[in-house]
């Protein structure tokens, strides 16, 4: 076991590239994926874990990268909006965001991508409740989130329907 | 809102983290989930001077089923597990109940049972849970292992019984009667409560007088326990006392509801004055009664 | 006018910016950096007034990564104060830092640059204040009263404007009214808090002597003027661009952050960046004003409405910049949509210890509607009216538009009955209130609100005047600039920086049709860039004017790229421009679609083969616009103005059931039926819609800036300042009717504020409507659960 310090080696993957530096120990995962890896997709809009912006994945859980060390991440695999972004156009779940207008400013719309990506992994056809629950972590000030339900609405007939036919 | 400096170790063993908390008891924290405690690190309301991560803990993991019956519950324990977790649901539905309530799913991936049990918020769903399941907690330290009641472990507001130089390591759950019942008000989902009770009723009518809290497991048939109303997670002995002797039904909730009103001393705050959450521990402590009251009814004799 | 209609504007063509923000591609200004660039941090004042008695930075500057401390005093003798936007006849200098004194909690006072924001952070720890703490005021009645502790005993008063503004005989018509009803009414400091905060970088090139800035600024046009002019620079060495605004609604205005880091950055010899966390955010950038507001309803017995009085008190907090800007878009919109033909406005607006008052979605619409709204309600129910009857009998009728109200605000078109109708059919009014008495039967307590209003757009800067005593800035205005490269490709710009309205589509929509192409082929550079886009002082995101004057500036740029490609193509073609049709990229001669020339050949002509442009032409391919709102005109000599210029309105229908026990309220149904004239693109129409309506509902039930005796803010945080999550807003349920305005280039009204503006008085009205058997009378914003049970007890 190394001493407490101040800098920390830590390795781990984020969006599948591996990534191994010395971090301060106060350096937030959010601040490191934005500032030392360029991921800006992530946003940070409060810092103490309530808005919900800075939403990632963490072995596939959602979590606040504004509460998360960048020293924690040892071993850990993260996968931000990049990661969540197909290499041309868009996933399903982003396609249907954009088909529903489901953001205006597109600041809160990483952290909501994130959250009801885990949903939809989680349950295969919620219902509206569920969803507006499930998305009630993640503050929008645009939209009302009347787009936001619709869209993963349609994302979930449209997965439905692709597994059905 | 960037944390003022503090040194960071990754504890491997659970003796490597009590040695480290041993070198500075008063000026190292553990994180764990980190839910609680990262916000006050951005906001610079604590400034440790180390802090130790225990995450990769094994032996803080896992959720057991007890031979005498109920749980053992590791402290790293995601809030998530609980919710999720087939055992718990069977064993100690209460529990997974009160775990839902917490934040959102983001929040419940990260935040664990013991970082909940330790930050001790007034407020907070777990720790009420606990003392009303009359839960023991287990916490190590340089003097050795030791067992608290849950019902004695929490001491005020972010006060407990634990020592600086301690860590909660499990949490055993004894077996929970089929009555139980969880009601909170919170101003919008996923909230700290404005209050809140988590009742549990032990079957048989009509219900014995309640012991006065001695340790031992389920001496008692009803236990109370507010949350919101107090400095710390309150025992409502008097809709209690009130209980005992009497068959639970519609009226008598009523009453016990009323009396748990008179057995609060809520905060006042930005969100509800003492006087309303006093009343909403009287609607809650009859909602949760009356669940209880449901759940027994339907229980299998 | 446009020459063209139909073809694209008015479609809902899918947003192109929404393709980049869903991928997490947006570039907001925390994602922007400079090499070398350095992160700034402000020291707070902790005291709601304070004397600065003085401050030590020593130990801060000797921070290893601290390269720069500046003080107030430090600011005031390198920088000029800000000037006002509203320069009241205070004429207190405001500079960018606080100097002698601070005046409210998280008043910066110093400021740090470091190798980083932690650092930053670490040195304003070591930073030295010694404060002498001063007696405090919060209330505004209070700060009026003569013992008041005053913000700058130089003015001798914390009113920096009183005054009363009568239009019509006022006291007459309520000596003959059947009744006067008179209530007071107050409304509770909110924001609309985008999710992203503000913030800047700013560079200093001494080489050539310019200061240039990125920002999420939403008045470009205003920000570089007040930089310059305290910068002591000319403005043509002041270079300012936007990027992606991660929303605005009016917070996103503060030229002394910018100052500061100007400062630092001259100071240090690096860039520095600053960018405002939560708390900053909420304790310190702009809350809209709370206030009291005092009204009188004289009335007939059938429900005519005869005068208004209305006594208005705003509390701005500490505010030299933009006093009295609430005050005068009431008075602009104080009738609200009804026939009132006489109206008194006495107005104060009051200096009181804390955050400085702001430009928030709705600016003071919301209360003014909150106000007659209310006394609309409790007026019906004085009478036995039903309260969409009452409206009924009052509104302004359609076959009266154009229809001018006592202080001078014309209602250009519109039907106000029909919106009404409308939505109650649509909310299916008659159905609800069948399902309340049932539910009452039941022990369920169902309430039903209703409130209208008229939604203005853009303002005219002439109506400063009524404060001021002078005209300085007036009218509105707006430019922009298109392009067609040597390519044929277009591009456009304009000198209004979106924050989440879609102008990027919309303008591709609008010069599409213009030019006969299609949206893809049109490209709308993003945000702002002081040296390239077209601007004006008066150019920015404000009023909601993008529908009512921007499209002005991107019509008439398009129509001169028009005009002077049929030329090209007239002379290339040796015929007529009346011969001419423009379509699928090309212009042809008509009935002869072999004699065609695209666009990439008429710009080869236009950038490169130059010979063959007709005699007398200009070479390039590139128009600037810029338009103005002609229904602005200066105030008249009876101190009448049209402050606002174009009008939209709508109808709210609520559905509420309070709970008896925890006076938990929940809205079941929420129906909005909007009237915005023509809509550009319906997509981004409904989505302001639901966002704005979001927003009065959290005005109405969650969000309170709520301030102790001392001035200290007790909701300085998201745990304690609520704002709707997805479970507190409800479906919402939008229909419209299109009025299209006769004065507008493409018929369209505002839709920006919209759903703001009645939503808080819609809630309260269903909220009243639940419990008026026992006869609640909603006066104040927020509902809480616990103000709820107060009333059930």
């Amino acid at each position: 076991m190394s001493a407490p310090s101040e800098r920390v080696a830590v390795r781990f993957t984020v969006n599948g590239w591996p990534v191994e530096q010395v971090v301060e120990a106060r350096r937030s995962l959010a601040d490191f994926l934005r500032e030392d890896l360029g991921l800006t997709g992530t946003h940070v809009g409060c810092e103490h874990g309530v808005c919900g912006a800075c939403t990632v994945l963490v072995d596939g859980r959602s979590v606040r990268s504004c509460l998360l060390f960048a020293a924690q991440l040892e071993g850990r695999s993260v996968v931000t909006i990049e990661g969540l972004t197909p290499a041309e156009g868009l996933s399903p779940l982003q396609q249907a965001f954009r088909d529903c207008h489901a953001m205006q400013c597109g600041f809160c719309t990483p952290g909501m991508i994130a959250t009801t990506t885990e949903l939809l992994a989680r349950e295969p056809a919620p219902s509206t409740e569920n969803i507006r629950d499930a998305i009630s972590g993640n503050l929008c000030m645009c939209t009302g989130y009347v787009n936001i339900v619709r869209a993963v609405e349609q994302a979930v007939a449209a997965r439905a329907a692709g597994a059905g036919g | 809102m960037k944390p003022a400096r503090f040194r960071y170790a990754r504890a491997a063993t659970l003796a490597e983290a009590t040695a480290l908390l041993a070198e500075a008891p008063g000026d190292t924290k553990i994180l764990a989930g980190g839910q609680s405690l990262v916000p006050m690190l951005n906001m610079r309301l604590v400034r440790p001077a180390v802090l130790v991560d225990v995450n990769g803990l094994r032996e803080l993991t896992g959720i057991t089923p007890r031979p005498e019956g109920g749980l053992r519950i590791g402290a790293l324990t995601r809030h998530a597990e609980l919710v999720a977790s087939p055992a718990v649901r069977e064993r100690a539905p209460l529990l997974a109940e009160a775990a839902r309530h917490v934040g959102h799913a983001a929040i419940r991936n990260q935040g664990t049972l013991g970082g909940s049990i330790a930050h001790a918020d007034p407020a907070a769903e777990l720790p009420a849970a606990l003392v009303a399941l009359d839960a023991r907690l287990q916490a190590t330290g340089p003097r050795g292992t030791r067992v608290l009641a849950a019902a004695e472990f929490f001491r005020g507001l972010l006060a407990t019984a634990l020592a600086p130089d301690e860590i909660l390591t499990a949490i055993d759950v004894p077996a929970q009667p089929p009555g139980w019942g969880f009601a909170e008000i919170a101003r919008r989902p996923g909230d700290f409560a404005l209050a809140g009770v988590a009742a549990v009723v032990h079957a048989g009518h009509p219900l014995t007088p309640p012991s006065p809290p001695r340790g031992g497991e389920g001496t008692d048939s009803v236990r109370l326990v507010g949350f919101g109303v107090g400095d710390r997670p309150l025992r409502l002995t008097g809709a209690e006392r009130l209980l005992a002797g009497t068959p639970l039904d519609l009226e008598s909730a009523a009453r016990a509801g009323v009396t748990a009103g008179l057995d609060c001393d809520p905060p006042s705050d930005v969100h509800g004055s003492a006087d309303y959450r006093r009343h909403l521990a009287m609607v809650l402590t009859e909602r949760a009664l009356l669940q209880a009251h449901a759940r027994l009814t339907a229980a299998p004799r | 006018m446009s020459h063209r209609t139909g073809g694209w504007v008015g479609r809902p063509v899918p947003l192109k910016e929404d393709a980049r923000l869903v991928a997490g591609r947006g570039r907001f200004i925390d994602d922007l950096g400079r090499a070398r660039m350095l992160h700034a941090a402000m020291l707070r004042s902790p005291h709601a007034h304070a004397r600065i008695v003085a401050i030590d930075t020593r130990e801060a500057e000797a921070l290893p990564g601290v390269f720069a401390v500046l003080t107030g005093a430090e600011a005031a003798a390198r920088s000029g104060p800000i000037r006002p936007l509203i320069p009241t006849t205070a004429g207190i200098p405001d500079y960018c830092l606080a100097v002698d004194r601070a005046r409210y909690v998280g008043e910066p006072v110093a400021a740090v640059a470091a190798v980083d924001r932690a650092t930053a952070e670490d040195a304003l720890e070591r930073i030295r204040v010694q404060y002498e703490p001063l007696p405090v005021v919060v209330d505004p009645e209070a700060a009026i009263g003569p013992d008041a502790p005053l913000l700058y005993p130089e003015l001798g008063t914390n009113v920096v404007w009183h005054d009363t503004l009568t239009y019509g005989p006022v006291d007459e018509a309520m000596a003959r009214a059947d009744g006067v009803l008179r209530e007071r009414f107050t409304i509770q400091r909110y924001a609309s808090t985008p999710l992203e905060t503000f913030g800047g970088i700013a560079e200093y090139d001494p080489g050539t002597d310019v200061f240039e800035f990125w920002t999420n600024d939403q008045r470009p046009g205003l920000t570089i003027s007040v930089l310059a002019a305290s910068l002591g620079v000319p403005q043509s060495r002041v270079r300012l661009s936007c990027p992606d605004i991660g929303g605005a609604f009016g917070n996103k205005r503060r030229p002394a952050y910018l100052l500061i880091c100007a400062l630092l950055a001259r100071k240090t010899g690096r860039p520095v960046k600053w960018i405002e966390d939560r708390i900053e955010n909420l304790t310190a950038l702009m809350h809209a004003c709370n206030g009291i507001m005092d009204v009188e309803l004289g009335y007939r017995a059938d429900g005519t409405v005869l005068a208004l009085a209305v006594r208005d008190i705003a509390d701005e907090g500490k505010n030299l910049i933009t006093p009295t800007q609430h005050n005068l878009i009431k008075l602009g919109n104080i009738a609200n949509g009804y026939r009132i033909p006489a109206v008194r406005y006495e107005a104060w607006s009051v200096l009181t210890n804390k955050c400085p008052s702001g430009a928030n979605r709705g600016i003071g619409k919301p209360f003014m509607c909150f106000a007659i709204e209310r006394a609309m309600a409790l007026l019906a129910r004085r009478l036995g009216m039903d309260p969409a009857e009452l409206r009924l009998r009052n509104y302004v009728t359609a076959a009266q538009m154009p229809y001018t109200t006592p202080p001078g605000a014309q209602y250009d078109s519109g039907d106000y009955p029909a919106t009404l109708h409308r939505a109650l059919e649509r909310f299916g009014y008659t159905a609800r209130r069948a399902e309340q008495a049932r539910a009452r039967k039941e022990g369920r307590l169902l309430g039903i609100g209703i409130a209208t209003s008229v939604e203005p757009a853009g303002t005219n800067l002439a109506s400063y005047e009524i404060i001021t005593g002078r005209r300085s800035a007036s009218g509105s205005a707006e430019a922009a600039m298109v392009r067609m490269e040597p390519d044929g490709q277009v591009r456009v710009s304009i000198g209004d920086p979106a924050s989440g309205q879609g102008y990027e589509t919309v303008i591709a929509q609008i010069v599409a049709d213009e030019l006969g192409l299609t949206p893809d082929a049109v490209t709308v550079t993003r945000g702002f860039d002081s040296t390239t886009t077209p601007w004006l002082y008066l150019s920015g995101n404000y009023s909601n004017k993008f529908s009512v004057t921007d499209v002005g500036a991107v019509v008439g740029a398009a129509a001169r790229v028009h005009a002077k490609l049929l030329r090209i193509a007239a002379h290339r073609l040796e015929a007529a421009v009346a011969d001419l049709e423009m379509g699928g990229g090309a212009v042809a001669v008509r009935g002869a679609p072999d004699r065609r020339l695209g666009f990439a050949e008429l710009a080869r002509t236009a950038y490169a083969d130059v010979l063959g442009l007709p005699p007398g032409e200009e070479p390039g391919l590139e128009a600037r616009h810029a338009h103005q709102n002609p229904l602005a005109q200066p105030m008249d000599t009876d101190r009448r103005v049209r402050s606002q210029l174009v009008f939209a309105n709508a109808a709210h229908c609520c559905l509420v059931e309070v709970d008896r026990r925890t006076g938990l309220v929940k809205i079941l149904k929420y129906v909005v039926v909007h009237d915005c004239g023509r809509e550009l693109n319906p997509l981004i129409v409904e989505g302001m819609v639901h966002g704005a309506t979001a927003h009065g509902i959290g005005a109405a039930l969650l969000e309170e800036f709520r301030y102790d005796a001392q001035g200290q803010l007790l909701t300085s945080t998201f745990m304690d300042y609520l704002k709707p999550t997805s479970v507190d807003v409800p479906l919402i349920e939008v229909d419209r009717l299109e009025h299209p305005s006769p004065v507008t280039p493409l018929g369209a009204k505002g839709v920006g504020e919209g759903g703001a503006i009645p939503g808080p008085a819609a809630v309260a009205n269903a909220v009243e409507d639940a419990l008026a058997h026992l006869g609640v009378v909603v006066r104040a914003l927020p509902i809480t659960p616990e103000q709820v049970w107060r009333w059930l007890r």
